[in-house]
């Protein structure tokens, strides 16, 4: 059954490590979510899903998929590889003398990802085994310096050597880093071709990868760790996805399949820097926030996502998030520019204990993940969850948890609470529970205050998102208070990552790194020599970004580029991102211009008065976006009806712990409800996926892009 | 507050216990009953019937004596170094490295102690021959006291009864 007038346009698919979900949208703006369990062949458990999702349209994949015009995949698959150490064996070329800086980590990497005080509790600290072994790691003697000069010149024999032998002993990808490569990358590529020849005489077809040839930038723990990325987590994931391209196309499609990458655009399943897809779920929320921002004009948003493990936040400011340089995933150092988020290690599936010597509630920092809580006694878990807390306060229905396919035990919740928080705190069951939310709410809110007022901002300039399968169920928690604009909850909250992974733009993003001072005391002739050394660096990026399009087919005349380069005041630690002035710099008149920018830039992120133009301006990277236009999903727009719920929507009441009692809560179908509809607390609104909560004190509306605003009464 | 089995314990010991676990062990308070199930693990490892009260290396143990209730210093094959209040080294076999060649035996030449600044001296069961600890001192220092512990107050923490003696 097709329907031309309304053909299923966008697809966003968020496979994550249990569940892989699906999230379609039609070219009116309307939208189904599938479900289906995560599988060892990732593209079957797509396929699933589509089915799944479709089906509420009573639609099918081979009708549906030659319609599509976008597809984007995000999935945790590469993440799993990395944390698992379960990549391709890859062989390392450093610099001779520099075999060991991979396993040492910069330090940092024995405590990345600890929650704070296990940071300060040195017996914890714990360097994972390094991506690659020292056996298969080789140096070779060559030395450049910091400023680009051969001090030692290469010694080519070692490198024929380093790899044949790295090929004899089995490695399945060579990755080559050399020390200061960024700024002089003839080392790097004279041992790269030495590779490729050797493992050619041998017969051997292996990938090699060269730091330069991706991410030419400073600092050679992240870059070496990146490079290395690329060869032991993103060749796996090239040839799977290219086995889910293959299916889909088998089905009818005829869409570029996508990828979600860390800088918030999509990329080609075929890029070369695959890498950057490595964590993607997260940052999708923030694109789709952004997205919806710009269709319905809010500028400043704070994201909030709870899932079951974090709490994850975001910034947008004046239409835009900013971006890391150097992020830190899986507890690697690397140099993937990252949309900048702050997480917190507690969620909706937080364990809860006691600290037996303070006797107060501890949560996290683990957290039961799929195997949810006591109250799902197949899980195998003695130990208390939040949503035990949830299931037994009526916040959570027992019968509905996620969409029902769970049988929860209620009275094993309870005697597990009563047993382990409240006979412990001398409580009631209700009460003891109702403050292990009550904890969770103000520990997000803390964070999600600090994280606005810590950048200077208040949150009555921000309209706050929240989403996630938990966001819902805790937005007036983590809210109330705090003085938003407005609290805004997608009736989609929990396919909103996908959503907004299908919004993002098809966006590639290089950077190489490049030192620039200029000072009151620089002649003319050294501002047109930085001008012009910026200008080369982005007629460099500029040959790769254009690479990566013609590998999806686009040619240059379909690329816009968006030159940017970071700039900081000389001496400050942190430099800022800015998107230029101008398109290409002819020379040294462009320079007040550059300036210019950044010194507005400056003062709009930190203040007017903290601008510093006496200390000279320092360029510390070239950055340059390319993208190409593609579909996005609509926004839906429904005609508003009048404020009272229709009967269809209205599921009974259910016994609901506010406020240290018990009440009658109004249920409600969230799909039933119309544009216009208002709700009073205290209420829950329910969804397969997700569950809102209106307390006392609270009501909330739909409006006709089916976001609810929640409102505090005064 | 996390609990955890007598087999896990007994895998920390031999330090075979997965990372995550351990770091959760190092991270959250203290299992109420990890010294009852630790010690068990050690009783087991042992052929003698006297109760061990405290682990003070791989392979001595500070016990409550089964036939008099003295409380002394134990090697696993049951070699008695005496009262736990006295130092236990002054009955045990010293090697001492002071010298370069008996430094190569176990380090690179260059990455060992100078031996006119430091030794090693290396003490072991009269009996069984096992080493028991090594201390790294400058050649003049005396035999080291590692410490002498304080079992009364260690009981009182743990909130278990004392032994008779202390």
């Amino acid at each position: 059954m097709n329907d031309l007038t309304n053909p299923v346009e966008v697809l966003g698919i968020d496979a994550g490590g249990t569940m892989t979900d699906t999230f379609f949208v039609r070219r009116d703006g309307k939208f189904v979510v599938g479900k289906a369990q995560s599988d060892a062949d990732e593209a079957n458990a797509v396929l699933e899903s589509s089915k799944d999702a479709l089906a509420h349209w009573g639609r099918e994949i081979k009708d549906v998929y030659p319609e599509m015009v976008t597809c984007v995949f995000s999935g945790t698959a590469m993440l799993n590889r990395v944390v698992g150490r379960k990549g391709l064996r890859t062989g390392l070329i450093v610099s001779k003398g520099f075999e060991d800086f991979h396993r040492m980590g910069r330090a940092i990497q024995c405590y990345l990802g600890y929650a704070f005080e296990d940071r300060l509790h040195l017996n914890t600290h714990r360097f994972d085994e390094p991506l690659v072994h020292i056996h298969d790691t080789r140096g070779v003697t060559e030395r450049i310096d910091a400023k680009g000069q051969v001090v030692i010149p290469i010694r080519l024999h070692e490198a024929r050597e380093a790899a044949r032998e790295l090929i004899e002993q089995g490695v399945s990808a060579i990755a080559i880093s050399l020390i200061s490569s960024y700024l002089n990358g003839s080392h790097e590529r004279a041992v790269r071709d030495v590779v490729l020849e050797v493992a050619k005489e041998m017969g051997s077809d292996i990938p090699v990868f060269a730091s330069v040839d991706y991410y030419p930038v400073r600092k050679e723990s992240h870059r070496t760790n990146t490079t290395i990325l690329e060869a032991y987590a993103a060749e796996p994931s090239r040839k799977i996805l290219g086995q889910l391209s293959e299916r889909m196309k088998a089905e009818g499609a005829t869409f570029d399949l996508r990828v979600m990458a860390t800088h918030g655009g999509t990329i080609g399943w075929k890029a070369k820097e695959l890498a950057r897809s490595l964590v993607s779920g997260p940052i999708g929320g923030v694109i789709g926030a952004k997205y919806l921002g710009e269709q319905l004009g809010y500028e400043n948003i704070a994201c909030s996502d709870i899932g079951g493990t974090s709490f994850d936040m975001a910034l947008i400011t004046q239409g835009d998030y900013s971006i890391h340089k150097d992020s830190d995933m899986a507890r690697l150092v690397l140099s993937l520019p990252m949309v900048a988020m702050d997480s917190i290690g507690a969620g909706a599936g937080s364990f809860v204990r006691i600290d037996p010597y303070s006797m107060s509630l501890k949560l996290g920092p683990d957290s039961a993940g799929y195997r949810v809580g006591t109250c799902w006694p197949e899980g195998g878990l003695d130990t208390v969850s939040v949503t035990d807390c949830h299931i037994i306060l009526g916040y959570l229905n027992p019968d509905n948890f996620l969409g029902g396919i769970l049988d929860l035990d209620v009275p094993r919740a309870r005697q597990c609470i009563q047993d382990q928080i409240a006979t412990p705190l001398n409580m009631s069951v209700e009460d003891a529970a109702a403050g292990v939310i009550e904890l969770l709410d103000l520990s997000l809110r803390q964070h999600l205050r600090a994280m606005i007022t810590g950048k200077g901002y208040s949150p009555r300039d921000f309209v706050c998102f929240s989403y996630g399968g938990g966001g819902p169920v805790h937005a007036y928690g983590y809210t109330r208070g705090l003085g938003f604009k407005e609290t805004i909850v997608p009736a989609w909250a929990a396919g909103f990552s996908a959503f907004g992974c299908a919004s993002a733009d098809f966006e590639y993003r290089y950077d190489k790194s490049v030192d620039v001072g200029i000072n009151d005391e620089s002649s003319p002739e050294d501002i047109e020599v930085a001008c012009l050394k910026l200008q080369s660096a982005w007629d460099e990026l500029k040959v790769k970004v254009l690479e990566e399009f013609a590998i999806s087919g686009f040619g240059p005349e379909s690329v816009t580029l968006t030159p940017g380069y970071s700039m900081q005041y000389m001496g400050q630690l942190n430099d800022l991102e800015i998107e230029s002035p101008v398109k290409s710099i002819k020379g040294k008149e462009d320079w007040p211009a550059l300036v210019k920018a950044f010194d507005e830039t400056y003062a709009r992120v930190y203040a007017d008065a903290a601008r510093s133009p006496e200390l000279g301006f320092g360029i510390t990277g070239a950055i340059l976006r390319g993208s190409v236009v593609t579909s996005k999903p609509a926004i839906p727009k429904e005609p508003k009806s009048g404020p009272t719920p229709p009967e269809n929507a209205k599921l009974g009441t259910r016994k609901f712990y506010d406020n240290h009692e018990w009440v009658e809560a109004s249920l409600f179908h969230m799909e039933s409800l119309l544009p216009g509809n208002n709700i009073v607390g205290p209420a829950v609104i329910e969804s397969d996926a997700t569950t809102y909560v209106i307390p006392t004190g609270f009501s909330t509306f739909l409006d006709e892009h089916r976001l609810f605003h929640l409102v505090e009464a005064d | 507050m996390s609990t955890y089995t007598k087999k896990e314990v007994g895998q920390l010991v031999d330090g075979t216990l997965v990372w995550e676990t351990v770091h959760q062990m190092l991270s959250m308070p203290k299992d109420e009953d990890r010294y009852k199930l630790y010690m068990e693990v050690l009783q087991d490892a042992v052929s003698y019937d006297d109760k061990i009260l405290l682990a003070v290396g791989p392979h001595l143990n500070v016990v409550e004596s089964a036939t008099d209730g003295e409380i002394i210093y134990k090697c696993d094959c049951g070699h008695d170094f005496g009262d736990y209040r006295n130092n236990w080294k002054l009955g045990a076999n010293i090697y001492v490295r002071d010298t370069p060649e008996k430094m190569d035996q176990v380090y690179p030449r260059l990455m060992s102690p100078d031996t006119t600044w430091q030794v090693y001296r290396e003490y072991s069961c009269p009996t069984c021959g096992t080493m028991l600890d090594i201390e790294a001192p400058t050649p003049w220092y005396p035999c080291m006291h590692d410490f002498q512990p304080d079992l009364k107050t260690f009981f009182e923490w743990v909130g278990l009864p004392a032994p008779a003696k202390i």
